[in-house]
């Protein structure tokens, strides 16, 4: 006997996925889905983008991690609420994980939530979190061929952050190309070229997320 | 792995509403966009189907569909050339919608 289907594999996912999207547009939280590939420098750059709004915005942090805990502990130092989704291997986070933790949180108090998905580019960009925004961190220690190969991420991110600025000079990596094919895929990306080591152009990313989070709350 | 994984739990669930103990055969399309593999998929589903849900031998048939792109402004339909082009090969514009090549579905299975 033949049954026919046509469901899709990801159909659950994005039940899920709707859910939470209307409960953080209940809540006014901004939740932000960031993305790397593995050594793009998330975790720096996240503890630095924290540091930065601590006073001004009330933050928490989903940490996603095959398997330490070492993130988590780096972010809850600044003293900022964060529970973290050990994935046992998976290579990204889906819905229902962020959901079973959403009650760890005091979603009443908080303006901005951001869900530090597995270092991985493919798979993390096929499963909606819920997420009014997907942020795609990379890097110009990673070459210029992440974006020509993933286009779907790159289509899909609401901001793109090129961290490592300070190394450009000891790449190849080149920003005209980068601007070339942002141009075929995602015309009008809002990027910010900075460097969370050295604090090059963190002010600008800061701002414009608090300025995201502000228009969600006007809403 | 986990899509695999995902497709399990969805035949563990429909399959007894039809009836079926045994499934032989599970048709799956599967977008370019999505970067799933098709020999990463078949090996998955070689480890998964030795679970008693499958009969012995069970297959896996991937259809691939290339990614298309339907231009917002001038209406072209066209194939997006190595997943990267999502620029309208008509009028040169960029509103380019996605209208193939993000699939991930389970076509139909069978079985006895
Ligand atoms: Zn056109």
């Amino acid at each position: 006997m033949q049954i026919k289907l046509g469901q899709n594999l990801l159909g659950a996912n994005a039940a899920i996925a709707g859910e939470i999207r209307r409960l953080m547009e209940e809540k006014g939280i901004l939740l932000l889905n960031l993305m790397s590939s593995p050594g793009a420098g998330k975790t720096t750059l996240l503890e630095k983008t924290l540091a930065a709004l601590k006073d001004r915005l009330r933050l928490a942090v989903i940490e996603g991690d095959v398997a330490t805990t070492k993130d988590a502990e780096r972010i809850a130092r600044l003293g900022i609420p964060v529970v973290q989704i050990n994935t046992h291997g998976a290579c990204h986070l889906d819905a229902a994980m962020v959901r079973d933790v959403l009650p760890a949180f005091d979603l009443d108090g908080l303006d901005l939530l951001i869900v530090e998905n597995v270092g991985n580019l493919v798979c993390p960009a096929e499963f909606d979190l819920g997420e009014a925004m997907k942020v795609v961190v990379l890097s110009t220690t990673e070459g210029n061929d992440k974006v020509p190969k993933y286009p779907l991420m790159f289509r899909e991110a609401g901001a793109l952050l090129l961290n490592k600025i300070d190394l450009l000079p000891f790449t190849d990596f080149h920003l005209d190309e980068l601007a070339d094919d942002l141009g075929r895929i995602h015309p009008g990306l809002p990027r910010f070229d900075l460097s969370a080591r050295t604090g090059e152009g963190m002010d600008r990313w800061s701002e414009w997320l608090l300025a995201q989070v502000e228009e969600r709350r006007r809403r | 792995m986990a899509l695999m994984e995902s497709l399990v739990g969805v035949l563990a669930s429909e399959a007894p509403r039809h009836n079926i103990a045994k499934i032989k055969k599970v048709k799956l399309t599967v977008g370019a966009l999505t970067h799933a593999l098709p020999d990463a998929l078949q090996f998955a589903f070689s480890v998964l189907r030795e679970q008693p849900l499958f009969a012995p031998g069970a297959e896996l048939e991937i259809e691939e569909r290339e990614t298309r792109g339907r231009c917002r402004d001038c209406g072209v339909e066209f194939a997006v050339e190595g997943n990267f082009g999502f620029l309208c090969s008509g009028c040169g514009g960029f509103a380019v919608e996605i209208i193939q090549g993000r699939e991930l579905q389970i076509d139909y299975f069978e079985g006895d």
